[in-house]
């Protein structure tokens, strides 16, 4: 009587040991990687900030919006913006100068299909945001100076929409704020 | 409500699981020959996929970021997900016998389709809510159900067609999949 | 030895998981887009094949019958897990474009595979060779087909971040359809007839 109970108790022990050793061995690894994995997500994002703002000395994140500075002056605001592409998200990173332009974009994740709407990423269409005014963010169809890729209008509207539309939610968000 | 509807649609149609995620392969070319039985599977993944959804979204926002655990994730999941296909086996065996007749044999297969931790990762990894997440597996389900059921109506037809010796079996079933892809194409941008 | 020879060898071409056993189909045709992601999931699959083989060959006599799945799952997970904080940490890039298929190496076909067919049943020693030919396997079967998808859809062939040649013409004007996903379905296809029809494979 007393063996088959200790029959039926060891499957559930033997899992029991297993599960802990793999907790501890996992929250050991995790211990190990935690700075590391820090480490790359910050530079991740200060490597895009640099590529925008050459002269960014340091970096503030709240609510959303990065605030740029160089020698304790403000010298511009970066945030993501997304939108709804042709094949699924587009994600961007939108840096503006002041509450009126944009500094430049950097798309950082998109599922457009390739050769025609993932084209969004070449520098021949995101270089046509650099120093726009906001107001004229805008499909040239539409009176704006975007120029869409050829073929790829849902791609190249989602990107001017967010683009767009993000920021002038940001601008509102930073005149607010002193 | 509009977002809802273009997760749905997204998990669903355009990002389909099978043809364009590359999840839940093994089914879709191991046993979907009938198609009763392409139904029934797709409909036990379903529910699967909609359990693991909320369980895992609860586990993940209420135990594993408060206690700064994510690097659990994994491990838990999946445990989520095999502890749940043997509940739904009890529970479908215990009630309606019929139903687990026709179910039964495909429960135990489930623990180690990627669709269904698939689903769940995907949800992580979108941040979405807990409604977002129900409605991201439902999607993601009918998708699987719609092209399991496609592509066991044309295997029937294609055991019977006059396809080269080196092309049978597998290969034409591959290309049959790649033709379903290239249709499925057309449902992007419609959301 | 021979023995172990004989173990190792078979997982690369008779018994090859891609073509032969055809497991694994999921990671294989979602991350053979570029040579880059076939070499970044095979480094994964192989220290995960390799370390839960060792362990469940290891442990296989005191591992009840009735959690023997339960047990090989808690491993499995285990591995992915200390492979994708690893990856995390110290390799970024191929972190990112593997996606969800890193975390999906616990439920890949082959290593659950292997650890109920092989490693539960063997002793440590020719676990080894085991993990080490299945892997072997499907690295040739994901660098086969990125090979041909990364070259044909892009026009050229890069090796982390270096160029190795490109084909003039297709540059300018890539097939990209192969990169997509119905080319990884055509490219399956037609591999697997080849093999078939030069009887590479049964």
């Amino acid at each position: 009587m007393k063996n088959s109970k200790a029959k039926q108790a060891l499957p559930i022990l033997v899992l029991t040991v297993v599960v802990l050793i793999a907790v501890s061995v996992l929250s050991f690894t995790h211990d190990i990687t935690k700075a590391a994995i820090a480490e790359q997500k910050d530079n991740k994002v200060k490597n895009m900030l640099k590529e925008m703002f050459p002269s960014i000395e340091n970096y503030k994140y709240e609510d959303n919006l990065y605030t740029i500075s160089s020698q304790d002056d403000i010298i511009g605001y970066a945030f993501l913006a997304s939108g709804q592409g042709y094949g699924g998200e587009i994600e961007i990173l939108v840096g503006l100068e002041d509450e009126n332009t944009v500094k430049s974009i950097i798309i950082i994740s998109q599922t457009e299909t390739p050769g025609i709407g993932a084209r969004i990423t070449e520098k021949s269409f995101t270089s046509q945001f650099v120093n726009l005014p906001i107001d004229d963010i805008a499909l040239s169809r539409d009176g704006g100076k975007i120029d869409a890729l050829t073929g790829a209008t849902i791609s190249s509207n989602a990107t001017v929409n967010a683009v767009r539309e993000t920021s002038i939610e940001k601008v509102r968000l930073i005149k607010e704020v002193p | 409500m509009a977002s809802l509807f273009s997760i749905f649609i997204g998990m669903a149609l355009i990002n389909n699981f099978i043809l364009s995620r590359f999840l839940g392969l093994c089914p879709f070319f191991g046993v979907s020959k009938k198609l009763g039985n392409a139904v029934s599977m797709g409909v036990a993944v379903t529910l699967v996929m909609f359990l693991a959804s909320v369980v895992t979204w609860v586990i993940h926002d209420y135990i594993l970021v408060p206690f700064e655990a994510e690097y659990m994730q994994i491990v838990i999941y999946i445990l989520v997900i095999a502890s749940l296909v043997q509940i739904v086996e009890m529970t479908i065996k215990r009630t309606n016998l019929s139903l687990y007749n026709s179910l039964g044999i495909y429960l135990p297969l489930i623990t180690t389709n990627c669709a269904v931790l698939g689903v769940t990762l995907i949800n992580t990894q979108e941040t979405y809510s807990l409604v977002e997440s129900m409605v991201s597996s439902i999607g993601g389900g009918v998708g699987f159900i719609i092209v399991l059921s496609i592509m066991s109506g044309i295997r029937e037809r294609l055991d019977l067609a006059d396809a080269p010796e080196a092309m049978k079996g597998l290969p034409i079933a591959f290309i049959t999949a790649m033709l379903l892809s290239i249709t499925f194409f057309g449902f992007g941008g419609i959301v | 030895m021979t023995r172990w020879r004989k173990d190792f060898l078979k997982g690369i071409i008779v018994s090859n998981p891609v073509f032969v056993l055809v497991l694994g189909l999921c990671p294989t045709l979602a991350i053979s887009t570029s040579i880059d992601n076939a070499l970044g999931m095979t480094m994964g699959v192989t220290i995960v094949l390799l370390g839960s083989n060792i362990i469940i060959s290891a442990i296989r006599k005191i591992i009840p019958n009735s959690v023997r799945i339960p047990v090989f799952i808690v491993i499995i997970a285990s591995f992915v897990t200390i492979v994708s904080l690893t990856f995390q940490a110290y390799f970024p890039d191929i972190y990112e474009s593997l996606g969800i298929f890193l975390p999906l190496i616990v439920v890949n076909c082959i290593v659950l595979g292997r650890a109920e067919v092989f490693a539960s049943k063997n002793s440590v020693f020719y676990s080894i060779a085991d993990a080490l030919g299945v892997a072997i396997g499907f690295m040739l079967a994901l660098l086969i087909i990125s090979f041909i998808r990364q070259l044909l859809g892009t026009g050229a062939l890069t090796i982390f971040g270096n160029e190795l040649f490109s084909l003039p013409g297709l540059v300018e004007h890539p097939l990209s359809i192969f990169i997509q996903a119905p080319g990884a379905f055509l490219v399956i296809a037609l591999l697997m007839a080849l093999f078939k029809h030069t009887g590479v494979i049964e």
